[in-house]
């Protein structure tokens, strides 16, 4: 890819910029050919990667590396774009927002600092992948579990901040955050939470701390540069049952939710109960052209069909339990009693005891694995997919809704549907997986075009999205409406107190710094 | 290397559900039936040293910087077993490390430029010297 220049620096001014950057990470760490920034371009963009163009990437060893690339970043009026290890798919990868933003890959800094496994916790930086601190828990015979999201493959620190989620009982990644320590966008160094006290022991331990704690705040955020947090991990259960059900309808879901919801409130549930709708099977059973040839979505005709051929049902609802053998026997006694109004079919169980071999594939045990990224395979070609990723309330009236709106939207652009909601407990993610091809350029508008749609009818329905793509952050951020888009205002004083250049991840979440706002054509897509 | 072959060889029927099997049935396969998939598969660690310096084992870095997908039973495995199948090859020649037909300059370019659902990898990710290894040492049919 070309050098597209960050807006406002002359060529001049931005190799002199390199050169600096040189100056503290080495010539080796600065990535600026073209090749670079293919690399750090979206590898499923709905469109020419060119529309989210890095201008090129640093990667900085140590929190020092990043004070000082900060520092020159204020000098030269760079923008930089952080990123853990850059694989946020479906949501835009490594790619920066604003066109020639400088991605500042903290790759490098993958350190494990501290392991504690009495408490239950450890202290990384942002480039430790879910493989590397699964490994090295195994490697150190921790009795501690992680919880990982479907694609494995980036950053614990990365998911976590960018509000990530798993399905375990710590599937709520950004909650087992704690103590966090964070450049600012001046340079400055901070730690959050206990840590603000210097050489404090409980910095990993106690997550509120004295005063306002600004832990979250540096959260799907452009406010600062995390650079190392504490990650509370799951004491290794002695036994696991779990107890799968096949749920034959679509409209099911809406008493699976209304059973599972005040289980998982109670505590009788502790996991994040992942429910994906069939396509999530047999998706990884062979491709689209294997189950339906013609273009246009998969009528439902062919669908029941299919469903009768695999033994599937519309949706299958996995609920693991943790802990002591007779406490999950028990726990699982009042769950099928639950399900037992609804459906005679006994669940398929499974125990699992402590040194028993696990599956790589099973996340509800926390083994890291990249293989849900097959389904982009499903259409073939250079297959990618967005996700459109609106929370609801967890109950029937609720999910129902939200499932006849976005089915309805989604079918009348005539594409699959493919969704899952992920019950959290009082809220479900609604995970709605839009695959296309990316050479197909047909597909692409359309599913463009399909995207805000769901947002705005979305939205006008009283829904929001927790997270989204790079092109849709501004969209989305305008569906937070109240009272004039008052948070919207409140992040834009906060940015602009914090970072007057506007250095630092320039329209993440779609918050801009006063440099860039109203600029649309520097802004970009 | 046979329990490579054994393990690519039951994944074509068994790539599984995301809904896998379950973990209990993993250490006997069920007369008939699908196969389970192979167990977690530990990557080396990443050597020690300058990853800008070159002359370190290809192998190991291999196995560190693209296990997480090309070991038995990772994503990549996978999707390479289905199409050499379909290509009337061999499901073990579904893991990279089994290829005798790869050069050294497609091994880099696929590397740096991705196939179909293979993304290009950043420098960060894998250095050129770190890649210079792991084509030596992928690369079976020469440079």
């Amino acid at each position: 890819m070309k050098l597209t220049l960050p807006p406002r620096v002359s060529a001049a001014k931005f190799e002199q910029a390199l050169k600096a950057f040189e100056g503290v990470v080495g010539k080796g760490w600065v990535l600026a050919t073209d090749e670079d920034r293919d690399a750090y371009s979206d590898i499923y963009a709905p469109g020419p990667e060119s529309e989210w163009p890095a201008s090129a990437a640093l990667a900085p060893a140590s929190v020092e590396e990043v004070q000082a690339i900060v520092r020159l970043a204020n000098e030269y009026k760079t923008p930089l774009w952080p990123t853990s290890r850059g694989k946020n798919l479906g949501y835009g990868a490594n790619a920066p927002r604003m066109p020639g933003s400088v991605v500042l890959d903290l790759g490098r800094m993958n350190r494990i600092l501290e392991l504690d496994v009495g408490l239950g916790y450890c202290v990384l930086e942002p480039g430790v992948g879910f493989f590397d601190l699964y490994e090295h828990l195994q490697r150190e015979k921790a009795p501690l579990w992680m919880s990982v999201p479907g694609n494995a493959w980036g950053s614990v620190i990365g998911n976590a901040l960018d509000h990530g989620i798993g399905y375990t009982p710590y599937g709520l990644h950004a909650r087992n955050l704690c103590g966090m320590e964070v450049v600012l966008p001046d340079g400055d160094l901070l730690r959050t939470g206990m840590g603000a006290m210097q050489s404090n022991h409980s910095w990993h331990l106690f997550p509120s701390s004295f005063g306002p704690d600004w832990t979250h705040m540096f959260t799907q955020s452009n406010m600062g540069v995390v650079t190392k947090a504490g990650v509370w991990l799951q004491p290794a259960p002695e036994s696991s049952l779990l107890i799968t059900w096949d749920i034959p309808k679509e409209e099911d879901i809406g008493w699976v939710v209304d059973t599972i919801a005040p289980l998982k409130i109670a505590g009788v549930i502790e996991q994040n109960v992942f429910i994906p709708s069939w396509l999530g099977k047999i998706v990884l059973k062979g491709q689209r052209r294997d189950f339906w040839d013609k273009p246009g979505a998969m009528p439902e005709s062919r669908v029941q069909e299919l469903l009768k051929e695999h033994h599937l049902g519309y949706w299958q609802v996995q609920v693991r339990m943790y802990g002591h053998e007779a406490v999950n026997v028990a726990k699982a006694e009042v769950v099928k009693k639950a399900f037992r109004q609804h459906l005679d079919t006994p669940p398929h169980e499974d125990a699992w005891k402590s040194g028993d071999p696990v599956n790589q594939y099973d996340v509800t045990l926390g083994i890291p694995s990249a293989v849900a990224l097959q389904m982009g395979d499903w259409v073939g070609g250079r297959g990618a997919h967005m996700g459109f990723s609106p929370v609801v309330p967890a109950n029937s009236r609720h999910v129902l809704g939200q499932l006849r709106r976005s089915r309805k939207i989604i079918a009348e652009h005539d594409v699959d549907f493919y969704a899952s909601f992920t019950i959290g407990g009082r809220f479900a993610t609604n995970i709605n997986m839009l695959m296309y091809d990316r050479d197909n350029a047909q597909q692409v508008t359309n599913i463009r075009k399909l995207f805000n749609a769901l947002i705005t009818e979305t939205a006008k329905a009283g829904y929001g999205e927790y997270r989204t793509h790079l092109g849709w952050m501004d969209p989305v951020n305008e569906t937070y409406d109240f009272n004039h888009h008052a948070q919207r205002r409140l992040n834009e004083k906060v940015k602009d107190a914090l970072d007057p250049n506007g250095i630092l991840a320039p329209g993440k979440q779609g918050v801009w710094p006063a440099a860039y706002r109203g600029k649309a054509v520097e802004r970009g897509a | 290397m046979m329990k490579h072959v054994l393990l690519v060889g039951l994944l074509a029927a068994s790539i599984g559900s995301l809904a896998a099997p379950p973990s209990s049935e993993l250490a006997k396969a069920p007369p008939g039936g699908p196969p389970p998939p192979p167990p977690y598969q530990m990557r080396a660690p990443l050597p020690p040293g300058d990853r800008l310096a070159g002359g370190k084992d290809g192998a190991v870095l291999f196995s560190n910087r693209c296990g997480a997908c090309h070991l038995a039973g990772g994503m990549g495995t996978n999707l390479l077993t289905k199409q050499r199948m379909a290509a009337g090859e061999s499901p073990e020649s579904g893991l990279l490390a089994n290829r005798k037909d790869l050069t050294q300059t497609y091994v880099k370019a696929i590397v740096r430029h991705g196939k179909l659902a293979m993304p290009r990898l950043t420098r960060v990710e894998v250095t050129d010297a770190e890649l210079d290894s792991i084509g030596k040492y992928l690369g079976k049919a020469g440079p």
